[in-house]
């Protein structure tokens, strides 16, 4: 952003604002009478604006350590007033001394960084207002530090003229002024007290410490507090009150702007170019603005950290940011805020899952990550004492229950050994015996799973059927057969023995032609199980023993997580996760994992971070934010979710909200197409396809192979091709140029941020373990499924050109109703790009321009496919002629991932 | 800038073709994204002043629309009291990276002189303009008189 200094119109001068950082530290005042004073100093900057601190009871050497935070120029005059607090009558003025802050400038080559002032105040004998006239006495010392201004000294050279003869002398300050500059402590230390005390994670920026009041010294003080800051302490003086009962709500800056208008926010100053048109510049972010800036909403303020960059505190939440809160980053963080709320809720209420039960919805642990039996591990030692005592395996009952406690889930494994006797002989005699050592019991709410005490592990499925799908068909390929999947996970044969390749499922028993059931092409059907139970054997296979034990506080939930998990070897986190939050007794049989990867979840898309960001404002899905390079440990923290988010992934756990397809496309490094920018960016994509479609020669698009983009004000750009900028786009040539943009489109300013993603991913799951998935299942496994409610969703669908009692729109809810809700996910994600449903229900259901219901049309002959178009949640369904032929399109539709939707 | 060679040229070709209805263009060279330019109506009740415009292109344009907000006060059916306004032709829907500036422009200046009261963004003022024709007259008349700037004399 440095850069952006030089395209200024109007070059940085003596009148320009800068922030000023000014802790008033202490005095030492001479004893002059029998009542010790109630000093407090008083700052006027030109005459104009005045800060003052509060005052001490009863000392002749206070000690305030407070922050002042100004807008000055390099030419302000600061009067230092030291004052004698009355609640009754005239405050008394101890002594004062005018200072001119260019002359320090001067004399430190226009930086004040952490520079001391010791400064003699006086007063004259006679009382009169002027620090000129003679018979003044020193009536008291005052300490204060300047901090965080930095002037180009090219600009000082102007000062000559300004401060006419005295400037010559260059070096000596005022008398009665002394200046030196204070050493910075060693960062290293700052840093971990900064931590000790931290408010709020580094995503949000620099440590806020706890205790603002008595900050320690070179940790940024409350310098900017507005009126209505939450702090209780913080404002508690009326002095403050005072002085900034009249400024902006929260910045308490200079009112240097027309009157009438609202003052601007610190830092900000406004200007005119050569038009006369009104701009803005930010001293702060050293960037400029058209737009007028919004003043910082209460409660907020803007500080500095120890490397003087730029951070907002929100005191409401007491949480930081990086970029200066605006209306519709506010929006946001609230529309976040809010589901937070849902987030707790789901995580304790289970409402995802991934195999679909009989059963009302619950916890479904994937096979091999059943939880397993308290007895292998070892190293929980009180968890061993207290399971033992309720029998072999008392505890596997009560894994579902989210932070169940030790003595509640011995009790519920108690009667689950009963309850168990009962029902066990009843049900699946076709099966015949479960093998040796394995034992089938049942919870206490009814639902079945499997004991196998020969390895002490549980799991919710069938020994005799699991992963039958594979074995039967694993064994039943002739020999020197083998299975492999294309990069886009459709399943082929080789054959070892001729050296060839073949969809066409060799085995006797398979279907014969190119169809299965549905009319589906073989290659096509998926088995969503069969793949699962492939990743969890990858899994399962390499696992490693006991546990690791992260330990939490619900406050700084992403900041205890980022270190624990950053800290470790990336191998370890495929241990056995044991979460602990602090202060809360339960033990983690699943339960609290389950939470802490939805928080989690949650919590890194908190839009205040900027690390992700919504696609669009219509379309929840994550994606990386290009402006997270504002979060100077950006890569880390992108790591380090990449990280989490392979963990959800091999633990078998949920995360709250997905990601874009496109994302996923590129976790599975699958190619993006031009239909993938439909859902992240309409307009964009619109504008693509009419280049598609139209001939372009002759119509003056003046385009060349080289595009631009904004990011923070900032326009970057970039050739498509060595040369771009000198190469026009023709009909010609247009083909590779939309390649070219596509995948620019879809990479822009978070390649790097992708890859650090990936790469904590890959530590922890390697990718190519992923290659069975297509992105839709991806988005499945990570996000699990909701039950999807199809009557709320038939109320709540529209029709055109079909009503509802159609015979297609029938057949079409028949067909809905039959399939099973993996199926309805992937029909959903279909139509509407993901497989959530809003919290609201279908009713809530939005698309590209506000709310959007559920659309079926009719478009078309029966020969075509159905087609559809997710930013605007409609379905073009064709007028097929028979029930089975809806089923075999649609089906076809639904599986098919690539390619066709873009006809 | 990718955005600057095609704004360029179109600033060009309008400076040229001399509107009548769009003068006074200015546009800073350091930043060709955002244009100023004064809307010159022909129809009353607008005929006797001059109303300033901005319009600011995205850095990606021409993939995404520009967007026009007017700088003089204007008392118009389709205009906000912010100097929004709802423009067909640069809406998502209906752009097209081949549009040009000045047909924009022209769609504008046509919007201004014809207020389409069917699709209002102040209600109020369309009532006004589809129930009592001459009042609307008569204020817009005298909004204009009190905020419009200067018709350009030649």
């Amino acid at each position: 952003m440095t850069e952006s200094i030089p395209a200024l119109t109007t070059p940085i001068s003596l009148s320009t604002y800068h922030q000023l950082s000014l802790t008033v530290e202490s005095a030492n005042i001479k004893n002059s009478g029998l009542f010790k004073p109630n000093p407090y100093l008083q700052v006027v900057i030109d005459d104009k604006l005045s800060r003052r601190t509060d005052y001490i009871k009863n000392t002749l050497h206070p000690k305030w350590k407070e922050d002042l935070t100004v807008l000055v120029t390099p030419q302000s005059e600061l009067l230092f007033r030291l004052a004698d607090y009355h609640s009754f009558r005239k405050d008394n003025i101890i002594g004062e001394k005018r200072i001119h802050l260019l002359k320090i400038l001067l004399y430190f080559n226009g930086k004040c960084d952490n520079v001391e002032l010791t400064i003699d105040l006086m007063k004259t004998v006679s009382q009169e207002n002027s620090s000129s006239a003679g018979g003044e006495v020193k009536t008291a010392e005052l300490v204060i530090l300047l901090d965080g201004l930095r002037v180009d000294p090219s600009v000082l050279s102007q000062s000559h003229e300004v401060l006419g003869e005295n400037a010559n002398t260059g070096s000596p300050l005022n008398e009665g002024v002394r200046a030196k500059l204070r050493m910075r402590s060693n960062p290293e230390t700052m840093r971990s007290m900064a931590r000790s005390q931290t408010l709020r994670p580094p995503p949000g920026p620099p440590p806020l410490s706890n205790g603002t009041h008595n900050s320690p010294p070179n940790i940024p003080g409350p310098p900017i507090m507005g009126p209505s800051t939450s702090l209780p302490e913080g404002a508690a003086g009326p002095s403050h009150a005072d002085v900034t009962a009249s400024g902006p709500p929260a910045s308490g800056s200079v009112q240097f702007t027309n009157p009438g208008e609202e003052p601007l926010p610190a830092g900000w100053e406004m200007r005119y170019d050569v038009y006369g048109r009104r701009y803005y510049v930010d001293h702060n972010t050293r960037s400029t603005s058209w737009e007028r800036p919004q003043p910082l909403p209460p409660g907020w303020e803007v500080r500095r950290d120890a490397r003087g960059r730029v951070y907002y505190v929100d005191h409401n939440t007491r949480t930081t940011t990086w970029q200066r809160p605006d209306t519709e980053r506010l929006a946001r963080f609230q529309h976040w805020r809010g589901e937070r709320r849902h987030v707790a809720q789901m995580a304790q209420g289970n409402q995802r899952f991934l195999y679909p039960h009989p059963q009302p919805p619950h916890p479904s642990h994937p096979p091999q990550l059943a939880p397993s039996l308290p007895d292998t591990d070892h190293e929980l030692n009180s968890s061993d004492n207290n399971a033992n005592a309720g029998g072999n395996v008392p505890l596997v009952g009560s894994l579902s229950f989210a932070g169940a406690s030790v003595a509640g889930a011995a009790g519920a494994g108690g009667a689950s050994t009963s309850s168990a006797v009962s029902a066990g002989a009843a049900a699946d005699d076709t099966l015949g015996a479960l093998p040796a050592g394995w034992e089938r019991r049942v919870q206490p709410d009814g639902r079945v799973y499997y004991v196998n005490h020969k390895n002490r592990t549980t799991q919710w499925e069938d020994p005799r059927t699991q992963g039958q799908e594979v074995s039967a068909l694993e064994e039943a390929l002739p020999g020197g057969w083998e299975i492999r999947f294309t990069e886009d996970g459709t399943r082929y044969f080789v054959d070892h023995n001729t050296r060839t390749t073949t969809f066409q499922d060799p085995r006797p028993g398979a279907p014969k032609g190119a169809h299965g059931a549905y009319g589906v092409p073989r290659a096509y059907e998926r088995s969503f199980r069969w793949k699962l139970s492939q990743f969890r054997y990858l899994c399962q296979s390499n696992a490693l023993p006991s546990h690791i034990k992260i330990t939490l506080s619900r406050q700084s939930l992403f900041e205890d997580s980022y270190h624990q998990i950053m800290r470790l070897p990336a191998y370890e986190l495929r241990r056995r996760l044991y979460i602990i939050f602090r202060g809360e007794e339960g033990l983690d049989y699943g339960g609290v994992s389950r939470e802490w990867f939805f928080l989690l979840s949650h919590e890194v898309l908190n839009p205040m971070y900027c690390l992700f960001e919504y696609a669009n404002k219509n379309n929840y899905s994550l994606q990386i934010n290009p402006a997270s390079y504002v979060n100077p440990d950006h890569l880390l923290y992108f790591k380090f979710i990449g990280r989490f988010i392979a963990m959800a992934l091999y633990h078998g756990r949920f995360i709250y909200s997905g990601f874009t397809m496109p994302f996923y496309k590129r976790m599975l490094n699958k190619k993006l197409t031009m239909k993938d920018i439909e859902s992240i960016d309409p307009e964009f994509y619109n504008s693509l396809v009419w280049i598609k479609d139209n001939n372009i020669d002759e119509c003056g698009l003046e385009m060349w192979f080289s595009v631009d983009f904004e990011v923070l004000g900032q326009v970057i750009h970039h050739e498509l091709k060595p040369s771009g900028d000198k190469e026009r786009v023709t009909e010609t040539n247009k083909e590779q140029y939309l390649q070219l943009v596509t995948q620019w489109r879809m990479t822009r300013g978070i390649e790097e941020q992708t890859s650090a993603f990936l790469d904590g991913f890959n530590e922890v799951v390697p990718l190519e373990w992923l290659k069975y998935f297509d992105e839709r299942e991806l988005e499945l496994m990570l996000c699990g499924m909701q039950e999807v409610d199809v009557d709320d969703w038939h109320r709540n669908t529209i029709y055109r050109h079909y009503t509802r009692t159609s015979k297609q729109v029938a057949w079409f809810w028949q067909f809905v109703r039959q399939m099973d809700n993996e199926k309805r996910a992937r029909l959903l994600q279909f139509v509407t790009g993901t497989c959530r449903v809003p919290v609201g229900g279908f009713a809530e259901l939005m698309g590209s321009n506000g709310p959007q219901r559920f659309c079926i049309e009719k478009v078309g002959k029966d020969t075509w496919l159905p087609r559809s178009h997710t930013c605007f949640n409609r379905l073009d369904l064709p007028p097929y002629k028979s029930y089975e032929q809806l089923c075999e399109k649609l089906n076809f539709a639904i599986e098919e991932t690539e390619g066709f939707g873009q006809e | 800038m990718a955005a600057t060679r095609r704004l360029q040229k179109e600033l060009n070709d309008i400076r040229q073709s001399g509107l009548k209805s769009f003068r006074d263009i200015q546009v800073d060279e350091s930043n060709i994204l955002t244009w100023q330019g004064l809307i010159v109506p022909d129809n009353s009740p607008y005929n006797k002043g001059a109303f300033r415009i901005e319009i600011n292109f995205p850095a990606e344009y021409p993939f995404k629309p520009p967007k026009i907000s007017f700088k003089t006060k204007i008392y118009h059916p389709n205009i906000d009291e912010k100097g929004q306004v709802c423009l067909p032709i640069i809406s998502a829907e209906n752009w097209k990276p081949a549009t040009k500036t000045d047909q924009v422009i022209q769609a504008l200046v046509a919007l201004v002189n014809d207020p389409e009261p069917e699709h209002p963004l102040r209600a109020e003022l369309a009532e006004e303009f589809l129930k009592d024709r001459k009042k609307f007259t008569k204020n817009a008349e005298e909004f204009t008189k009190k905020h419009s700037e200067k018709r350009p004399s030649d």
